[in-house]
């Protein structure tokens, strides 16, 4: 008899605990879908500017008081191929320049969360008896990418804006979810608001060019 | 082969004629209205008044081919057309969003 009390005793304890963990485990990965998912836009918004758009717009852009546009864009490649991006596109004509540089994406706090989530989810396996091994696609590979565009000043010939845009795509590697494999390649797109990029890119711009550069 | 009253419906609302001479100053004032937006310039072709710009947005990827020609000796037309995720974007809306944004930016310069 008292074998059996204890024998029922840890059972109903064990149905609990995992009860539990599943539901926690569940509630984490709904969150993470949550997340991930994000409502379809009206294309309406698309095209309209962001409460945002005069402040990145400042970050983003200075004036140089030189004649010569060609020269504005030849030190920004200079500058660019400095910071260790390859030219991808250029069109003089509209003062424009597309460069690109590929960087390593992993993040310790990301692959930390990747371990946690497998370790819970492996005992939500254990205790719940099927397969709820979650194995989170974690960031890999990054493309930071750089699109620059100069222009006159309206009515000016001596004094061009130069503004640039800095971006970053990120891909994910591959995980699993139950016997489900996740493919690896899943990517998202970044703007890149780090004021400090900017400013570091317009100094050197300045300094190539023996010019300074005026905030708009 | 004729376009169809639906295909020069959608034309008209992705076609604007601006009272600008210089070509030259209206693909300026569109790349610049394309990045205000935080669209990246793709491509950009000067002799075709030719820019290509995409961006990420609302969980998809929106892209758009942006043509600008001279009409006449003292106007320049603007065509664009957009997509969602691949999709054709058909609402005018958006296309008379997109061409305030570059009024603005041709007209209203800093």
């Amino acid at each position: 008899m008292r074998t059996t009390t204890r024998s029922s005793r840890p059972f109903l304890g064990t149905s609990r605990q995992s009860a539990v963990v599943v539901l926690g485990v569940s509630l984490l990965f709904a969150s993470l879908l949550l997340g991930c998912a994000t409502p379809t836009g009206n294309p309406e918004d698309f095209f309209k500017p962001t409460p945002e758009s005069l402040q990145v717009r400042a970050l983003q852009t200075r004036i140089f008081e030189t004649p010569d546009e060609k020269e504005l864009l030849s030190a920004s490649a200079a500058v660019l191929q400095d910071l260790g991006f390859q030219i991808e596109e250029s069109e003089v004509d509209m003062g424009i320049l597309r460069a690109a540089k590929e960087r390593s994406a992993r993040e310790f706090s990301q692959e930390f969360t990747q371990g946690l989530v497998l370790l819970l989810s492996a005992t939500a396996s254990v205790f719940g008896g099927a397969n709820a091994i979650f194995i989170m696609p974690v960031d890999l590979h990054q493309q930071i990418g750089a699109t620059l565009a100069t222009r006159p000043v309206e009515g000016e010939g001596s004094r061009f804006t130069v503004r640039i845009l800095f971006h970053r795509k990120v891909w994910k590697g591959s995980g699993q979810s139950g016997d489900q494999s996740i493919p690896p390649g899943a990517d998202r797109m970044q703007m890149i608001y780090d004021a400090e990029i900017y400013q570091q890119f317009f100094a050197k711009l300045a300094k190539g060019l023996f010019l300074e550069a005026h905030e708009i | 082969m004729t376009l169809s009253e639906a295909q020069l419906k959608i034309r008209s609302y992705q076609t604007r004629t601006f009272d600008v001479e210089s070509q030259d100053k209206v693909v300026r004032g569109v790349v610049a209205a394309l990045q205000d937006l935080g669209f990246i310039i793709e491509r950009a072709n000067a002799p075709m008044g030719l820019v290509t710009a995409g961006k990420f947005d609302k969980g998809g990827f929106v892209e758009l081919t942006v043509t600008v020609r001279a009409k006449g000796t003292r106007q320049n037309e603007v065509r664009v057309n957009a997509l969602f995720n691949t999709q054709p974007i058909d609402d005018p809306n958006a296309y008379q969003n997109f061409f305030t944004a570059v009024e603005r930016s041709l007209f209203i310069s800093s």
